[in-house]
C-alpha cells in the first residue's frame, strides 16, 4: 500500500489576499502578465467581523477571515454550514513578541484581549463567531508543509463526512526578533471551498473551478519551482501559507494526467492534480 | 469505528506515568502545589511535573519538548513504536500532537536574554519557536517519517488529535498514529489566564458550589492507534495493556460555539452538539455510556454550563472532573483525560471528582468525590477550548 488515493473533490470557490492583490480575480489578472505592484493596504477589510471585534482583530485573523469570506461568496455557500480547516505555519509572531517582551519586563500584566487573541486558533474562533458557524473547525500548524497538511486534513474530512469544507491558509510577516529564524516578510492568505463530487448536483457541478485529485505516497519530494514574479516567488518560498500559490497556479492552468508532487513529511509526499 | 488503542502513557503532576497516575487516583492524592514557577508571583496552585529542568535536548531544548520526551520514555510506548515501525515502515506511522503553548516557554526565556535586541545563539531554534514544534520534535524523537502535524485549538487540541488520527487511519494514509499532546507551565499561560480572572488562589474544586477558578497544569501523553477494521491482524498482534480486554475509540464529535473567544456558549449548545456527534458516529444511545469525564475546569461558567448538558444527556452515567489531580493542562487536557477514560474502562473504575465538597446547586449530576468500582463498557470525555472549539471522544471496551 505505497500510495493512497483520496476521492476527488470539486473546488467551487477561491479567495485570496496579499500585498499585491485583494481578491481572486485581481490575482488571476496580475499573475497572467499584469503588473505586480503593492496596493499599499496594510490589512484586508475582513468586514464580516463585527465592528468592535474587528478593531482588535490581529492581522493573521483578518487575513484568514478575508480570504474565507471571499471563497464562500464565490462558492455561493453559506459560511455557517461549512466545517473548516485553518492553517498557519508560523503563528502570530507579533503577539508572541508582545507577550514575551511584556513578560521579560518588570510589569508582567498582559492584556486579556491580546492573550485570548494569541491562541493559534484565533482565526478559526473569530470566523465561527462572526459567521455563526457551529460546525467543526480545526486549526493546524505544519511549518514548511502546512499547505499539503491542511489539504490532507480537509480532503480526508470532506470525504469522511461527505460534506463541503472551507480550507484557509494564512501567514503574516514575522516579528523582527524571530525573523532571522522564520524569515517570512509578507502577508498572504488563500482559501478554498471544496466539496465531494457526490455532494453537488449536476447543475452546480458546472460551476466548479476544477477537480482536485490528491494522493499520498512513500518517499519525500522537493517543492516544485513556480514561474512567478520575484516578490511572489519569495513569498512562495518563505511564507508557508503561500505554498498554496501552487494550488492557484494548477487551478488556472490545470495539470490533468501530470500530477505534481510536494513534500508531506520526511518519508512521504503528496501528489496533486487539478483538472 | 474501531480505532484500537494499542498502548498509552501519561505524564502529569499526578504521576510520571500511567502506573503512578493510577496510584494517585486510587489514593485520591492530588499533584497540585502552590505556585512556585520561577519569575511568577501569582497566588495560585499549579500542577507541575518535577525534573524537567534536568532534561537536555540540544537544539530541541524547551520545557515543552522536555515534557514530551519524558512522557515518551514511559512504559511500553517507545518499544511498541519501534516494533511497529519495523513492521509497517516508519513512513506508515503518523504523528498528531495537540498543544497550545508549543514551546513558548523557550521564546519567553529567549526574550530575557536578548543580545542587543537579537536572539542569542543558543535560542536560534527555528523548529522550537514555531507552533508545529511539538509534532516536529516527536517525529524526530520517535524516528517517525510519516505525516506529522500539530493541532492547536487551545484546550480541545489533543482531543481533536484523536479525530484526525481516526480519519487518517480509516482513509489509509498511514497504518499507525502516535496521537498525543503536550503543554507546559510558563509565564504566558499563568499571566494570561490571570488577566482573564480565571485563575483561583486555592486548589481547584471542579463542579463545587464554592469553586472560584481554575488551576493550571502541565502534562504530556500519547496513545498509539491502529484501525482494527482495516488492519485487524496488526491490531491483534499488538494488543495492549491487559490480556483480557482492549479499548477503542468508537466515536467522536466536533463543534464550535460561535459565541465568544473566552466564554462558552451560555446554553452549552456547542458542548451538547459535540457530545451528540460522538454518540452519532458511535451509533450509540446516551443511556449506554457508563462514565463521563467532564472538561470541568473549575471555572464558574464552564462547570455549570457543561454540567447541565451532561446531566441532561447522561443522567445515569457516573460523571466526574479529574482536573483536581493535575490541574487544567490546556492543550494536553484532551489526551490526559482520554487516557483516564481508557484506563477507567480497563479497570472498571470511574474516578470521582477530587476536591468536591458540595455540588453546585444548579447541577443534578451523578458525581461524588469518591471513585466508584463499576463495570464499564463505554466512556465519554469532553474537551472545550478558547474560541469555542469543542471535542467529545467516546471509547469502548471489548472483552476477549
Amino acid at each position: 500500500m505505497e500510495k493512497t488515493d483520496i476521492p476527488p473533490l470539486l473546488i467551487v470557490g477561491c479567495g485570496t489576499w496579499s500585498p499585491w492583490f485583494e481578491n481572486w480575480d485581481a490575482f488571476v489578472a496580475k499573475v497572467s502578465g499584469g503588473e505586480l505592484e503593492e496596493h499599499g493596504l496594510k490589512a484586508p477589510a475582513a468586514s464580516v467581523i463585527p465592528g468592535t471585534e474587528r478593531r482588535r482583530a490581529p492581522l493573521p485573523v483578518k487575513l484568514a477571515i478575508e480570504a474565507s469570506t471571499q471563497a464562500c461568496a464565490a462558492a455561493s455557500m453559506d459560511p455557517a454550514q461549512l466545517p473548516s480547516v485553518f492553517v498557519s505555519g508560523l503563528g502570530d509572531t507579533q503577539l508572541t513578541d508582545y507577550m514575551c517582551r511584556t513578560l521579560a519586563s518588570e510589569n508582567k500584566a498582559l492584556s486579556p484581549t491580546r492573550f485570548h487573541n494569541s491562541v493559534h486558533n484565533a482565526a478559526a474562533g473569530y470566523w465561527t463567531i462572526s459567521v455563526g458557524c457551529m460546525r467543526s473547525s480545526n486549526s493546524l500548524a505544519g511549518y514548511g508543509v502546512s499547505m499539503p497538511m491542511a489539504l490532507l486534513e480537509a480532503a480526508v474530512q470532506a470525504n469522511n463526512e461527505q460534506s463541503p469544507m472551507l480550507i484557509t491558509f494564512y501567514d503574516a510577516p514575522v516579528a523582527p526578533v524571530l525573523q532571522p529564524l522564520l524569515h517570512n516578510r509578507h502577508a498572504f492568505a488563500l482559501a478554498l471551498v471544496v466539496t465531494p463530487t457526490s455532494a453537488l448536483d449536476a447543475a452546480e457541478d458546472s460551476k466548479a473551478l476544477g477537480t482536485l485529485r490528491l494522493s499520498s505516497g512513500a518517499g519525500t519530494s522537493s517543492w516544485p519551482k513556480l514561474g512567478l514574479p520575484a516578490p511572489l516567488k519569495e513569498c512562495y518560498e518563505t511564507n508557508p501559507a503561500a505554498r498554496s500559490l501552487l494550488l492557484a497556479e494548477l487551478l488556472i492552468h490545470k495539470n490533468k494526467d501530470n500530477p505534481v508532487t510536494v513534500p508531506l513529511s520526511n518519508g512521504t509526499h503528496m501528489a496533486l492534480e487539478i483538472s | 469505528m474501531d480505532i484500537r488503542v494499542i498502548t498509552y502513557e501519561s505524564t502529569s503532576a499526578a504521576g510520571i506515568n500511567v502506573s503512578e497516575l493510577r496510584r494517585a487516583i486510587d489514593t485520591r492524592q492530588s499533584g497540585l502545589r502552590r505556585n512556585d514557577l520561577p519569575g511568577s508571583s501569582i497566588d495560585t496552585w499549579i500542577g507541575k511535573v518535577p525534573g524537567l529542568e534536568e532534561i537536555e535536548l540540544g537544539h530541541w531544548q524547551s520545557r515543552n519538548n522536555a515534557l514530551a520526551d519524558l512522557a515518551y520514555r514511559q512504559g511500553e510506548l517507545e518499544a511498541t513504536v519501534e516494533a511497529l515501525k519495523t513492521q509497517v515502515g516508519s513512513h506508515r506511522v503518523g504523528v498528531v500532537m495537540g498543544s497550545s503553548t508549543s514551546s513558548i516557554d523557550r521564546t519567553e526565556q529567549a526574550y530575557t536574554e536578548l543580545d542587543d535586541g537579537s536572539l542569542a545563539e543558543k535560542y536560534r531554534q527555528a523548529q522550537v519557536h514555531n507552533p508545529d514544534g511539538p509534532a516536529l520534535f516527536v517525529a524526530e524523537r520517535a524516528g517517525i517519517t510519516g505525516p506529522a502535524v500539530t493541532i492547536n485549538t487551545a484546550c480541545s487540541s489533543s482531543a481533536k488529535a484523536f479525530a484526525t488520527a481516526a480519519r487518517w487511519l480509516t482513509t489509509g494514509i498511514v497504518d499507525v498514529v502516535l496521537a498525543g499532546g503536550v503543554d507546559t507551565l510558563c509565564l504566558s499561560v499563568l499571566h494570561g489566564f490571570h488577566s482573564l480572572q480565571l485563575v483561583s488562589s486555592n486548589p481547584c474544586k471542579p463542579l463545587d458550589r464554592n469553586r472560584d477558578g481554575i488551576n493550571l497544569g502541565e502534562a504530556a501523553g500519547y496513545a498509539l492507534l491502529i484501525d482494527a477494521d482495516s488492519n485487524p491482524e496488526l491490531a491483534d498482534q499488538f494488543r495492549n495493556v491487559s490480556p483480557g480486554a482492549s479499548v477503542s475509540l468508537r466515536g467522536y464529535g466536533e463543534s464550535s460555539d460561535a459565541h465568544h473567544m473566552s466564554h462558552p456558549h451560555p446554553e452549552g449548545a456547542g458542548a451538547r452538539s459535540a457530545m451528540l456527534g460522538a454518540l452519532a458516529t458511535a451509533k450509540l444511545d446516551p443511556g449506554e455510556i457508563g462514565y463521563v469525564n467532564l472538561h470541568g475546569t473549575s471555572s464558574r461558567a464552564n462547570d455549570l454550563i457543561e454540567g447541565k448538558q451532561v446531566a441532561a444527556l447522561f443522567p445515569s452515567a457516573r460523571a466526574s472532573s479529574t482536573k483536581a489531580w493535575m490541574g487544567h493542562t490546556l492543550g494536553a487536557a484532551g489526551i490526559t483525560e482520554a487516557i483516564i477514560c481508557i484506563d477507567a474502562l480497563h479497570r472498571d473504575l470511574a474516578p470521582g471528582t477530587l476536591n468536591l465538597d458540595e455540588l453546585d446547586d444548579g447541577l443534578e449530576l451523578n458525581t461524588s468525590p469518591e471513585n466508584t468500582e463499576i463495570p464499564l463498557k463505554y466512556a465519554l470525555t469532553n474537551s472545550f477550548g478558547f474560541g469555542g472549539n469543542n471535542c467529545s471522544l467516546l471509547f469502548e471496551k471489548h472483552l476477549r
